[in-house]
């Protein structure tokens, strides 16, 4: 699924934060957002999956999605796992996942998405009938994506998928996230704290500052600019 | 003696263990449907009486409970969507002359399509707003009512004949209503409790855990308020029904404002978000107001007011909790 975002503004309420964002994500890739805090990023995903009020253009494969409730775009294939994960606590593990296939009609491939699921986060499968609740933070990540990926999505919004987890968890979940996109050629948006993570599964990179792309390009020219290392990434070549 | 009670300690800690808690759950339920087709054949017609008024406070509670504790919205109205399915019948007995069966499905009906009308506005308020506005259709209902005579006959209401057992069953009055109301309580605990494990349940609880995560996930929100408030309503009918059934008569001071506090302090009390509160919470509305009329006879609401405070602060998240808490504690075999 192609990607096409013109002339992007959104807000909450009077207050604007996203002042005209334009990129393009291209089918089957993954595109990595990267800026300082309150730079825009969440309120970008936001934007893209209807939680927020826009004007511009939001296309995916042609298909205008602006404007739409989150219901709606939801139905049209787009997953988001917000920051915070978004989890439905009191309820199982199982029930999470089932939500997450709640626009689809298809039951027989719901039960097979369940199974892919769980080769994808073995983990969960031994904790369907617990609250998800009570798991740790990196298998509620892991629960997020999966509950995620039961909508069979045609686009993937990760925000911040490695906030508080440890090094080697968030590694692994990366792993698992170009593991999905490689298998399912499932197009994919990441925000992301971790630079260094990011773009080493993206294709391509923005970098998003008080609401503007102030820089584009490919995952390693992003990462190769020295500037961006220093100013942005928070780390020297 | 005390080697007696070692061994029944024992033999129940190996029953414990070799049932699955799932099992024991069953067995409860089970034992609980065999004592209520006992007890009328055992108990005084008043005690039947009471009885059957605990089982139509539970489906009313029951309703309440897919509003409140399943879809997190709130409503200080329920008691008039009770009134709305006790009129209901009552009027289609009275004045229309129809057979007591249909008058059940036509009240659920009513309740359902009046439920869903309340709904489509009540989406747009939450918290507080939403308390208010519900509690203003409860307050508005009686003077309705009143006003209405010629259908509802004002504030003498009306006054209709019980349903009456069939000569072969050789059952009394009490025990026909009684067993009457155990079927419709026994199918609407079994109608919510599919409802909400399927996927439209999954959805219920969705909204109320996070809004905005449901929504992402390709939930209507609106749909579902909506349809919440329906379902609530749908068995505050049914309630209704059988309250008409059981009483025989309908009047504007039957469903005052105070029915709809006291329906929503007693799913409180009982527990929300469980199969178990609305009955639990049906025993309190049930019993606990004579209680508090014997314990006090000048002041029989402080004191009912003082024992909800009581059982608030014994058991928070209801008896249903502090049943659940009780249970976890029976010896178990590692
Ligand atoms: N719900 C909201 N209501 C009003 N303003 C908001 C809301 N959420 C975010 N903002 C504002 O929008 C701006 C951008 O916030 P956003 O969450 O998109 O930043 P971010 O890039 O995701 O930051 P971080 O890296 O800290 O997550 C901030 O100035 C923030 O104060
Ligand atoms: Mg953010």
């Amino acid at each position: 699924m192609t990607l096409i975002v013109e002339d992007l503004v959104a807000g909450y309420g009077d207050a604007r934060v996203l002042h005209g964002v334009r990129l393009t994500v291209g089918d089957g890739e993954i595109c990595a957002i990267l800026g300082p805090n309150g730079a825009g990023k969440t309120t970008l995903l936001r934007a893209l999956s209807g939680m927020v009020k826009v004007r511009g253009r939001i296309a995916l494969d042609g298909a205008e999605l602006a404007g739409r409730p989150p219901d709606a775009l939801a139905r049209q294939g787009v997953a988001h796992v917000p920051e915070g994960r978004g989890t439905f606590m009191p309820l199982t593990v199982e029930e999470n996942l089932r939500l997450g296939a709640y626009v689809r009609r298809d039951r027989a491939s719901v039960e097979e998405d369940l199974e892919r699921v769980h080769t994808y986060f073995p983990v969960l499968r031994t904790r369907l009938k617990q609250a998800a609740g009570s798991l740790s933070g990196g298998e509620q990540q892991m629960l997020a994506i999966g509950r995620a990926l039961m909508l069979r999505p045609r686009l993937l919004l990760l925000d911040e998928p490695s906030l508080g987890l440890a090094p080697l968890v968030t590694r692994e979940l990366f792993r698992i996230v170009q593991a999905v996109n490689a298998e399912e050629r499932t197009t994919v948006v990441v925000v992301e704290q971790n630079a260094h993570l990011a773009l080493g599964i993206a294709q391509q990179a923005h970098v998003l500052e008080t609401g503007r792309i102030v820089l584009s390009g490919t995952a390693e020219r992003i990462r190769a600019d020295e500037q961006v290392a220093q100013s942005y990434l928070g780390y020297r070549v | 003696m005390s080697s007696a009670i070692t061994s029944v300690k024992t033999s129940v800690k190996t029953l414990a263990a070799t049932v699955p808690a799932a099992r024991w759950r069953w067995l409860a339920v089970a034992a609980l449907l065999a004592a209520a087709c006992y007890a009328p054949f055992q108990l005084a017609p008043f005690h039947v009486f009471q009885l059957t008024m605990v089982l139509v406070y539970a489906v009313a509670l029951l309703g309440l409970d897919l509003l409140v504790g399943h879809a997190g919205q709130i409503s200080l109205g329920h008691g008039a969507f009770f009134a709305v399915g006790a009129y209901a019948t009552a009027i289609m007995l009275d004045r229309l002359a129809l057979p007591y069966p249909l008058t059940l499905p036509l009240a659920a009906g009513t309740a359902f399509v009046l439920g869903l009308a309340f709904g489509v506005p009540a989406v747009r308020l939450r918290g507080l707003y939403l308390a208010l506005v519900t509690l203003a259709v409860a307050i508005f209902l009686g003077p309705l009512l009143k006003r209405f005579e010629a259908v509802t006959g004002g504030s003498m209401g009306l006054t209709l004949a019980k349903p009456q057992p069939p000569a072969w069953s050789g059952l009394a009055e009490d025990q026909w209503l009684y067993l009457l109301t155990l079927v419709v309580a026994v199918a609407a605990f079994l109608v919510a409790g599919s409802l909400l494990r399927s996927r439209a349940g999954r959805a219920l609880h969705a909204v109320r855990d996070d809004e905005v995560a449901a929504e992402v996930m390709g939930v209507r929100l609106s749909s579902y308020k909506t349809l919440a408030f329906a379902w609530s309503a749908m068995f505050a009918g049914v309630a209704g029904c059988l309250y008409t059934w059981v009483i025989g008569f309908v009047s504007p001071d039957s469903f005052t404002v105070n029915l709809s506090i006291t329906l929503l302090a007693g799913l409180v009390v009982g527990g929300l978000g469980s199969m178990s509160g609305p009955v639990l919470g049906a025993l309190f509305v049930m019993f606990v107001p004579g209680i508090a009329q014997d314990i006090n006879d000048a002041a029989p609401g402080v004191i009912f007011g003082l024992l909800i405070i009581a059982v608030m602060y014994v058991a928070p998240t209801g008896l249903a909790g502090l049943a659940g808490r009780l249970v976890k504690k029976v010896p178990r075999k590692e």
